[in-house]
């Protein structure tokens, strides 16, 4: 089983982009290799600014830290830890991959006590478009099966001067016309900058586009941000990454243990007269 | 003047017809740009400081402009359904202008089912998110949105039959026809999907604005044509003559062309109201036509009573006559029916502006036109008129007679009853009149068995009301609407309005939070808010922004919640909003700012302030109609008497309108003050034909007579094609228009009532004189300074003495005084000369001769004994005749003036005495 994060790349060593192997390759040969530049690392920490902006340019920022950790048996941990506002100070979601790319999740509320809600993204397993009020479905944050997709490649493009591979990605075993997503991937360096989502009708729903990429090992590159634009619901979120580590000493395996988190948890706050709430609202006026 | 203003048209032909081309080319062209406006932004008064409020609340929760497509049928929860419910909704996405669909098809429900370790298992799915492929799946799907509580009411009805799709449209107001398009849109998808529900139809501002257009258009169409048909019918009816019924069409048409250009050239849109212009002037703009053209035939008839053409000369004379009879009281009625229609522009309403300024300029056109258009138009055609006709045969038509002799009937024998009886029915229709309520509301701008109105019903009755209002909270700090006591304010206030229980539903962020709040910890936390702030804040992280920005601003400064409604009655809403607005600021607290906002209570309260200012501009025009007709016939009395036919008629209009339930709205709201304005045209005709008769006879009473003879057939021929050419205005397809309609044409077959049979008795105990009668006066100046009768007056109580008296013309030999004769009246020669000859026997010996200024028979007029001389007149004379018995009555309507003459008869007579004792 092999992911395309959304969220996190990493990458091996892997044919040059330009080269003929590349430009010959088909859809599900082009992803395989886009996966296998930018692989997941083991052991990230990452702590992101979540930018909730409206159709009205109203902006709402979160900040939190994520952590993610692949397990000797090919599954994958990850956690969200939110740090603001002081009102979700705590929240977690947590979830798991296992090798099967069977997911499950859980939100810690800690207003709500010290219970672990388990959570199912829907009646059919799938997962839904909006992840804690964000534009980002939590399949964008666990990634993506390749083998659960069929990927077709379409005519290059090229996009303000940069060249880009196109490939589109159905639903495996479905014969529709209309595409899930289009990958754009950047002849230079095999990274997806832009990833367009579509409705059942083929209209764009969603555009996810990453900025200030950096080369991080080797060939590999990160994205500093995502940006993730609601079309439909004329809302955008932003994801900033303000400090990345790949390190396992960041991403000890019980940071994914309800233990951890229940004791992690900071204090709770007065509800109204809190002087740290009057600093965050003057923040924000 | 007045006469060289109505023969101006006669003696510069082309200079006239040249002009009349000249304003037409351009006015003409200027109607191509004219705008149709049905928005409810004209229905709001333009400096509404609500509007802001609204405005900030539109910018803060979303635009209102929603069309409901509502979706019935029993088997809906169905695959084969569902399937057809999810083509529509794709179809509706894919249409321009349409920027959001909400359907069952992307609503989100969030579930608590309780987990292996008795602990809540949270998912969140979509009510329908694959199609269902069997009836089972469909069921389950219907389980799921009915398992949330914040759509049953809003997109399902209980029962599970009906649902609703409501999409949002873009607002691009500014593009044409834009309403139009999009319904059009809409309903040709709709008109596809008709066989496969049971029902499915939709509503919104797109069909209420193209529905509006559509029957303004028609009305447009149909009224204008319709009211010149019944107008040529009844003058066609009422006077014999094709050409009377022609003119006012010329007239008419030429001043609803200037109006419509003018309005183009500036901007000013067509609405509901002003669609009933051409109507309007058709009709009121004939009155005047009839009036004149009554005086014109008058005048031809007076010269040629024999049979034959009448010349050139005599035609001519007939226009002098007309404008010399009909002249001033036209003007004037041109000036009341036009300050009528004005007194509409003080009114806040953008809707009521628009309507008079339009019909105020088309008044204004239309005396324009009539003044300089009809007199060449009578010199050329006129004479096929008058033809061969006696002044009798020309009003041909005996139903005005009958009505007047039966009027003279009652004012004869019973006046006084006539009177009480008046003064009871209007005292009844007063407390009628306290029944009258307000409503501004659009949708009762429709009538009653439309299919809108019908099936705004339906919705309203299955799901909720269409109507829509906010109640926002602001606080002075970003997060107060995470705080559990700002919640619970909410929480209070959406009590209180289901306490009202008469709002259909009402929706805010509280709902939202109690709805997780019971998923999450079960059904015992069922309608209870969380707990603490944090809570509601970890609640709210499940929600996307776009689910909760129609009820909490992005920073949880301000709350808004949701009401809906189908309350028609303006009073009503207004009432129970007020009630509302004083809940809301009682529990909002310091710190908060409430408001109770929406288009549709804007709307709605406007009717409060149409109330206000058309009470206002009633006043107003009846102040200012007083103030004119006092001077005009230069005694309050008199002004006080002129209004009595308008006021009358006004009361039992708003008693007809509380007797039978018809509100004040925009369009009846306009009725009294156009009424007025068109109800003292026969007033004015009336005095001003009385005041010229009293000029000529001592003998009251006859001179009303006459003069309601005169006036009847102009007034009763246009005060009843008035009532035809209102009556039409039933056929409108607004209830508004046709209300307007009904009640304008009740309230001038009132007025007919009012002038012939109420003035008429009020008019035999007065006596007016004009003031146009005094100023327009030719008399010599130093006749009057020095004649004795008028001593120590000024010139006006010299001139109106003049005018209260009789003025007899004599030619040269004939006898202004007989000797032996007993008479109780005196003279003085205004023109002319006299001698005073004293008969004894077969000799005739002169005594005196008499000069303009002088008076003589003083004696006679003191005492009845008999004349001792002949005065004959030794030139054509033309002298004043003061009758002692008409004298004692002016005495009270002039007590001034007669006491100033009674004083200086006795110094006249004291001088007589002084000089018969010197002689002997």
């Amino acid at each position: 089983m092999r992911l395309i994060p959304a969220l996190l790349f990493l990458a091996i060593s892997l044919p040059s982009s330009g080269s003929d192997a590349v430009v010959n390759m088909n859809g599900a040969e082009l992803m395989e290799a886009v996966y296998q530049r930018h692989k997941q690392f083991p052991y990230v920490y990452e702590e992101q600014s979540m930018i909730l902006i409206d159709q009205r340019g109203n902006k709402n920022t979160r900040k939190l830290r994520r952590y993610s950790r692949v397990s000797k048996d090919g599954g994958a941990d990850f956690l969200l830890l939110f740090d603001s506002p002081l009102d979700v100070r705590g929240v977690a979601l947590i979830a798991h991959r296992d090798k099967a790319g069977v997911a499950r999740q859980s939100f810690y509320l800690p207003a709500y006590g010290s219970t672990f809600l388990e959570s199912h993204a829907d009646h059919d397993g799938q997962s839904e478009d909006h992840f804690l009020g964000t534009d980002f479905s939590i399949e964008n944050l666990i990634g993506e099966m390749l083998d659960h997709h069929r990927h077709l490649r379409r005519d290059d493009e090229v996009i303000n001067e940069t060249e880009f591979y196109v490939i589109d990605t159905f639903e495996s075993g479905d014969e529709s016309l209309v595409p899930l997503r289009r990958h754009y991937v950047r002849k230079d360096h095999l990274f997806v900058t832009r990833t367009d989502h579509f409705d059942e009708l083929g209209r764009l729903k969603k555009r996810q586009t990453h900025h200030d990429l950096v080369n991080v090992h080797g060939e590999m590159w990160r994205a500093n941000m995502m940006m993730m634009d609601n079309f439909q619901q004329a809302h955008r979120t932003v994801i900033k990454i303000d400090r990345r580590v790949f390190s396992a000493d960041y991403v000890p395996e019980d940071v994914f243990t309800r233990k951890w988190i229940l004791s992690n948890q900071a204090p709770l706050s007065d509800e109204d007269d809190s002087e740290a709430y009057l600093a965050e609202a003057g923040d924000e006026l | 003047m007045i006469e060289a203003l109505f023969t101006f048209g006669l003696n510069h032909r082309r200079l006239v017809a040249l002009l009349v081309i000249l304003i037409t080319l351009p006015l003409g062209y200027g109607v191509t740009k004219l705008e149709i406006d049905t928005s409810f932004n004209s229905l709001i008064p333009a400096d509404e400081p609500e509007k802001l409020a609204y405005q900030s609340a539109m910018d803060e929760f979303g635009s209102d402009n929603k069309t409901i497509i509502y979706v019935r049928d029993k088997n809906l929860w169905t695959a084969r359904k569902l399937a057809r419910l999810d083509h529509i909704v794709r179809e509706l996405k894919d249409l321009d202008h349409v920027y959001r669909v909400d359907s069952l098809f992307n609503l989100r429900i969030i579930k608590g089912t309780p987990g292996e370790d008795g602990q809540p298992v949270i998912s969140t799915e979509l009510v329908i998110d694959d199609l269902p492929t069997d009836d089972i799946s469909a069921a389950d799907a219907q389980l799921r949105a009915q398992a949330n509580p914040l759509y049953v009411g809003n997109l399902f009805s209980e029962d599970g039959y009906v649902t609703a799709i409501i999409v949002t449209v873009n607002d691009v107001n500014d593009q044409e026809d834009f309403s139009l398009e999009v319904y059009r849109q809409f309903e040709q998808l709709l008109e596809k999907e008709r066989d496969h529900f049971e029902r499915i139809f939709q509503v919104g501002p797109p069909r209420i604005n193209a529905e509006l257009q559509e029957s303004l258009a028609s009305d447009f169409t149909v009224l204008g044509p319709l009211s010149a048909i019944v107008l040529v019918a009844s003058i066609l009816f009422f006077m014999r003559s094709v050409l009377a019924a022609i003119i006012p069409l010329v007239t008419s048409v030429l001043a609803i062309l200037w109006t419509f250009g003018l309005m183009g050239w500036l901007g000013i849109p067509l609405n509901i109201l002003s669609a009933m212009i051409p109507s309007l002037i058709i009709v009121i703009g004939s009155t005047e036509d009839t009036h004149m053209m009554a005086a014109f035939f008058r005048g031809l008839a007076e010269q040629n009573t024999n049979e034959g053409r009448p010349t050139t000369a005599q035609r001519h004379q007939a226009i002098k006559y007309m404008a010399k009879h009909t002249g001033l009281p036209m003007l004037l009625t041109v000036l009341t029916t036009f300050l009528g229609f004005a007194a509409n522009l003080f009114g806040d309403i953008v809707l009521i502006q628009h309507f008079a300024f339009a019909s105020t300029t088309a008044i204004l056109f239309n005396g324009i036109v009539t003044v300089l258009v009809v007199p060449p138009l009578l010199a050329k055609f006129g004479r096929k008129i008058g033809e061969g006709k006696s002044a009798e045969e020309l009003y041909g038509n005996n139903l005005p007679d009958q009505i007047i002799s039966t009027f003279r009937i009652s004012q004869d024998r019973f006046p006084l009853v006539v009177l009480s009886l008046t003064g009871l029915l209007c005292a009844f229709f007063t407390y009628q009149a306290s029944n009258l309520y307000v409503t501004n509301d659009p949708l009762s701008y429709f009538p009653e068995d439309r299919e809108l109105i019908q099936e705004t019903k339906t919705i309203h009755e299955d799901l909720a009301g269409i109507k829509v209002f906010f109640v926002t909270l602001e606080a002075d700090n970003t997060n107060a609407f995470l705080q559990t006591s700002n919640l619970q304010k909410l929480n209070k206030i959406q009590a209180f309005i289901r306490k009202q229980n008469v709002f259909d539903t009402t929706l805010s962020i509280v709902d939202h939070l109690k709805y997780v709040n019971k998923e999450f910890q079960g059904d015992f936390a069922a309608d209870t808010l969380p707990q603490s702030r944090q809570l509601v804040a970890q609640y709210l992280m499940f929600f996307h922004r776009s689910e909760l920005e129609s009820y909490v601003s992005h920073d949880y400064r301000q709350a808004n919640i949701i009401v809906r409604h189908n309350i028609s009655d303006s009073h009503t809403l207004n009432q129970y909003v007020d009630e509302l607005k004083d809940f809301v600021s009682h529990i909002s607290g310091d710190g908060i700012r409430a408001r109770v906002v929406g288009e549709n209570l804007l709307v709605n309260q406007a009717a409060e302030s149409l109330m206000v200012s058309q009470i206002q501009a009633l006043a107003l025009l009846l102040t200012l109609i007083f103030v004119l007709m006092s001077i005009m016939f230069t005694s309050l009395k008199g002004g006080a008497i002129a209004m009595i036919p308008s006021v009358i008629p006004i009361v039992l209009m708003f008693g007809i309108m509380g007797l039978v339930g018809i509100p004040l709205n925009p369009g009846t709201a306009m009725v009294a003050v156009i009424a007025v304005g068109i109800a003292i045209d026969g007033t004015i005709h009336l005095l001003a034909h009385y005041n010229e008769l009293c000029r000529t006879t001592s003998d009251y009473e006859g001179a009303v007579h006459k003069a309601v003879q005169e006036v009847a057939t102009p007034l009763i021929v246009s005060s009843l094609a008035l009532s035809l050419g209102f009556g039409i205005l039933l056929f409108s397809n607004f209830t508004v228009v046709a209300q307007f309609g009904a009640l304008a044409a009740a309230t001038m077959l009132i007025s007919i009532f009012a002038n012939l049979l109420i003035t008429p008795i009020i008019m035999t105990r007065i006596r007016l004189v004009g003031l146009y009668q005094i100023i327009a006066m030719k008399v010599d100046q130093k006749v009057l300074e020095e004649s004795p009768l008028f001593t120590d007056m000024s010139n006006y109580e010299r001139r109106k003495a003049i005018l209260i008296s009789e003025i007899h013309e004599f030619s040269a030999g004939e006898k202004l005084v007989r000797q032996g004769d007993i008479g109780r009246n005196m003279y003085m020669i205004l023109s002319g000369s006299a001698k005073v000859e004293r008969r004894d026997g077969e000799a005739v010996r002169e005594l005196a001769k008499l000069r303009p200024g002088q008076v003589f028979g003083e004696v006679g007029y003191i005492r009845a004994i008999e004349r001792t001389a002949d005065v004959v007149a030794s030139t054509p004379v033309t002298a004043l005749n003061f009758e002692y018995h008409r004298m004692q009555k002016d005495l009270k309507f002039f007590p001034n003036i007669v006491a100033k003459l009674n004083f200086n008869i006795s110094g006249i007579l004291g001088e007589r005495l002084a000089d018969v004792l010197d002689s002997k």
